[in-house]
């Protein structure tokens, strides 16, 4: 309890706690006995990598999810949320990272969207009164926006503030803002921190989600930072310094078990497998170069955003590119399309498992042959899968993976996502494929799938392969990749190798600007 | 953890949202543990045997059931080989139509011109032999060609430039149907037709079965090889199951949706053949009842053997079922209304058989 009482300012009661939420998804632990309190007229910056609980916690809030365990306190008594409508009630308001706004009614309606309109003659909408009540909280926020405008024809920063102007509008005693100023430019930040502090002196506690450690120092009066599904530090924010923070997120103490990975052969005894030459899709990514060698695992580290799953689908003929080559030993490949990609001896493991990556209506064993079928054709030309074969094939690849399912017949929805994403990864390891690129491969599954995915990483470039891995997490690129490329905002920014390649490196090329 | 929160601000008045989610948490929650627990294990297994049929042989064993009650109800008409002989006959054509259709509904498109293709590929083999004097075998192979260039039109506009295949399929279907009456005039064809070509479905060489039901055989099989059997068929379903992952995995997923609309397009133009062979005669827009029996057999199918997927074996049962239904209560001789009634009702408890098993097993 510790850190409830370090949140809470001297003397002010905390508007809401939270105490020993728990909350478990297949394979998961997302909030682990996590605690915390925040009290009205502090912005409490919430802090921490991408998958610690923050986003879970957020929706535990929201009423969008129930805690397996542990309690939440409003005025210090206990309450439980059936759903959006009760966070509502109770005076919680949210503004997603992903806006749920309705961008066909104007910005006056989406204020007032659930509230109660005004009526004329208890029927019909007054649109007159509806619109002067929502141009009165738009004021107040100081928003030069007209309530009469279709919400469409506003910018992102101005729908986020129609979204805040709502929370206004319902009387809203916290706000919670995730990641508020992700995509903004610097005016429509400084404005937005302008908001938040006139909310702030009016008693409003304000949760504030945020990656970018600046604004921490800037707008939030105490911090909470979550790890592994627990709020692992919580105090005022001048306790503490931008190093402190760092390592709070990263958990740098937790030393890492493995060495980092170094190739065996020297660079230049290693052939390139792949190299790309300017890659572009403008505005997305911009001229990228890079090469893998074999044995080489090449991290590609950068915030979300930056492009670097639109670069490697690029790389895979997912997406059409405007410009760029690819060359594959040395020899240039015309990739128009994934079966092309495939053909050069490149794959993908797509960031989005769930969408990308599984026929989840598909057994294991017919989502592991999806992408061989071919190679298990009964005899001669004929296209008649041999099912003994494919199961013999499917069963190889379980036991050598140790993908945790009693038989391949299983549907692969009833796989943790750990197995499920083991089971995209026998899928290519099929294919033969000389480079293989893994976009976000550990987002999502546990902490013991994690590792053996890093030991499956490992056996891949010990056997020769180029591999390329996509991560939003600092402490894993520095643990097994020997060289990490750093993007931001759609360009390749610098490249660290060997030892250069360490957390705060990273962090500092991610975040400078 | 407390199950409600008496602790809601006084000054609120009460919710009525609230109200109303809370008891449904409860039944959930009650369904799915507490209710489970005392129950003895002769209703454990009984629960387990529900789970494991129902789903998959939930409409087979309503089929069976209508069958048993028909039989029982005439027993000197219904369940006699005259009477299978007729249903199997009468079920043929709508067979071919379903199964065609049962393969891009495998790949979650719709097509809802079929109806269209088979008046359309009728008018223009029988247009052909009556007012042109072509010999029977051309027009049959100029019938088909239709059949072939619709699921190419429909397929390119679907697969390769992204429209919506509900809406576009309507719109072909109107465009088919004005290219059938520019070849026939909306006029009605008595005369005219080929002897060989009335030999295609009409006669029969084989078990005293007319050939429409042995074309309709061997389409099934064909299709029912090709979806569960085949590579293609393996790659329909990744497609239907999740069109990107398909993609990624170098699945020719445009290719594959456009080769759906053409196997339902000469799916529909064998159907406009037998239909006209049948009866020697050619009747203006003769496919647009067949169109709706279709999609039921194939929604039927769908909750059958493989439950939640589209599958041949099921829209089999699927149109048997409903050419069963009609001709059983045609033999009651019942009222038109109460044949309505009837046949609405036992689709909807046939279906609802099948979800009832899978609701149990989740």
């Amino acid at each position: 309890m510790s850190a409830v009482a370090a949140t809470s300012a001297p003397g002010a009661r905390p508007f809401l706690v939270a105490r020993g939420l728990v909350k478990r998804y297949p394979g998961v632990l997302a909030l682990d006995h996590a605690d915390g309190a925040i009290t009205p007229g502090v912005v409490l910056g919430l802090l921490g990598k991408n998958g610690a609980g923050k986003s879970t916690l957020i929706k535990v809030l929201a009423g969008a999810t129930a805690p397996d365990e542990g309690e939440l306190l409003i005025d210090d008594e206990p309450v439980v949320l059936h759903g959006p409508h009760d966070a509502t009630k109770f005076g919680l308001a949210f503004v997603h990272q992903e806006l749920a706004d309705v961008p066909n009614l104007t910005v006056a309606e989406n204020i007032e969207l659930g509230l109660g309109y005004p009526k004329v003659g208890g029927m019909l909408v007054n649109r007159r009164a509806l619109r002067s009540k929502a141009q009165e909280v738009l004021s107040q926020l100081d928003a030069r926006i007209d309530a009469a405008a279709p919400l469409a024809s506003l910018s992102i920063a101005q729908r986020r503030l129609v979204m805040i102007a709502r929370g206004l509008a319902v009387n809203a005693r916290m706000l919670v803002l995730d990641e508020p100023t992700a995509s903004l430019t610097d005016e429509e930040i400084s404005h937005l921190h302008a908001v938040v502090r006139v909310l702030r002196d009016r008693g409003v506690a304000v949760v504030y989600v945020t990656h970018r450690l600046n604004e921490v120092f800037e707008i939030t009066d105490s911090v909470a930072v979550m790890r592994d599904g627990r709020v692992v530090f919580a105090g005022p924010t001048g306790s503490v310094t931008r190093e402190q923070l760092i390592e709070h997120i990263t958990g740098a103490a937790a030393a890492s078990t493995r060495e980092p990975w170094r190739p065996p052969q020297p660079e230049a005894e290693r052939e390139e497998l792949l190299r790309v030459e300017d890659m572009t899709l403008p505005e997305v990514v911009e001229h990228a170069s890079f090469s893998v060698r074999a044995g080489d695992i090449l991290g590609i580290a950068g915030l979300v955003g930056a492009g670097r799953t639109e670069l490697v689908r690029l790389i895979f003929g997912a997406d059409p590119h405007s410009s760029g080559r690819v060359f594959v030993r040395g020899v240039e490949r015309r990739i128009r399309g994934p079966r092309d990609a495939m053909a050069a001896g490149i794959v993908l493991l797509p960031e989005d498992r769930r969408n990308q990556g599984t026929i989840t209506k598909f057994s294991v064993r017919k989502n592991i042959t999806l992408a061989t079928l071919r190679s298990f054709r009964l005899r001669g030309p004929l296209p008649f899968p041999h099912r003994g074969r494919e199961t013999g094939a499917a069963r190889d690849l379980v036991e050598r993976l140790d993908i945790k399912v009693a038989d391949t017949e299983h549907p692969i929805r009833y796989l943790s996502g750990g197995n499920q994403q083991k089971v995209v990864l026998a899928k290519w390891l099929n294919v033969g494929a000389d480079v293989l690129i893994f976009d976000e491969p550990t987002q999502g599954i546990d902490v013991g799938a994690k590792d053996e995915f890093y030991g499956l990483m490992r056996d891949l470039a010990a056997e020769g392969k180029g591999v390329v891995f996509i991560s939003s997490e600092f402490s894993e690129l520095v643990q097994n990749c020997n060289r990490v490329l750093v993007m931001r905002e759609g360009h390749l920014v610098g490249e660290l190798s060997g030892e250069e390649v360490s957390e705060s490196a990273l962090l500092e090329k991610c975040y400078a600007a | 953890m407390p199950d409600e929160s008496p602790n809601a601000p006084a000054e609120l008045p009460a919710d009525a949202t609230r109200v109303e989610d809370a008891p449904r948490r409860t039944v959930i929650k009650s369904e799915s543990e507490p209710a489970a627990a005392p129950t003895g294990t002769r209703d454990r297994r009984g629960v387990e045997l529900a789970q494991k049929i129902l789903p998959r042989y939930g409409v087979l064993i309503a089929f069976l059931v209508v069958i048993i009650v028909f039989s029982i109800a005439k027993p000197h008409i219904f369940p006699t080989w005259a009477d299978a002989k007729t249903i199997l006959t009468e079920s043929a054509p709508a067979l071919i139509l379903a199964v065609g259709l049962t393969v891009v509904l495998a790949m979650q498109d719709f097509d809802l011109s079929i109806g269209a293709t088979v008046g359309l590929a009728g008018g223009v083999a029988v247009a052909l032999m009556a007012k042109h004097a072509w010999g029977w075998p051309l027009a049959l192979l100029m019938a088909l060609g239709f059949g072939v260039a619709v699921g190419i039109v429909n397929g390119y506009l679907i697969a390769f430039l992204g429209g919506p295949s509900f809406i576009i399929t309507l719109a072909i279907g109107t465009v088919l149907t004005g290219i059938e009456y520019a070849f026939t005039n909306q006029a009605t064809v008595f005369s005219g037709v080929a002897q060989g070509y009335i030999n295609i479905a009409a006669k029969s060489y084989f078990l005293g079965l007319s050939n429409q039901i042995w074309i309709a055989v061997v389409v099934a099989l064909v299709l029912w090889v090709l979806l569960d059997h085949t590579e293609l068929g393996r790659y329909m379903y990744a497609i239907g199951g999740n069109p990107e992952a398909a993609r990624l995995s170098g699945i020719r997923t445009r290719a594959l949706r456009l080769l759906g609309f053409v196997i339902v397009g000469v799916a529909a133009a064998v159907v406009g053949i037998i239909l006209t062979s049948q009866g020697g005669s050619y009747t203006p827009n003769a496919g647009a009842p067949y169109l709706l029996p279709a999609y039921a057999a194939a929604f039927l199918g769908a909750a059958c053997f493989k439950p939640g997927e589209f599958n041949v074996p099921g829209t089999v049962i699927g149109v048997l079922f409903l050419g069963t239904i009609s001709t059983g209560l045609t033999i009651l001789n019942l009222q038109t209304y109460l044949i309505n009634l009837v046949q609405g009702g036992i689709l909807v408890a046939a279906v609802l058989l099948g979800r009832l098993g899978q609701r149990v097993a989740t």
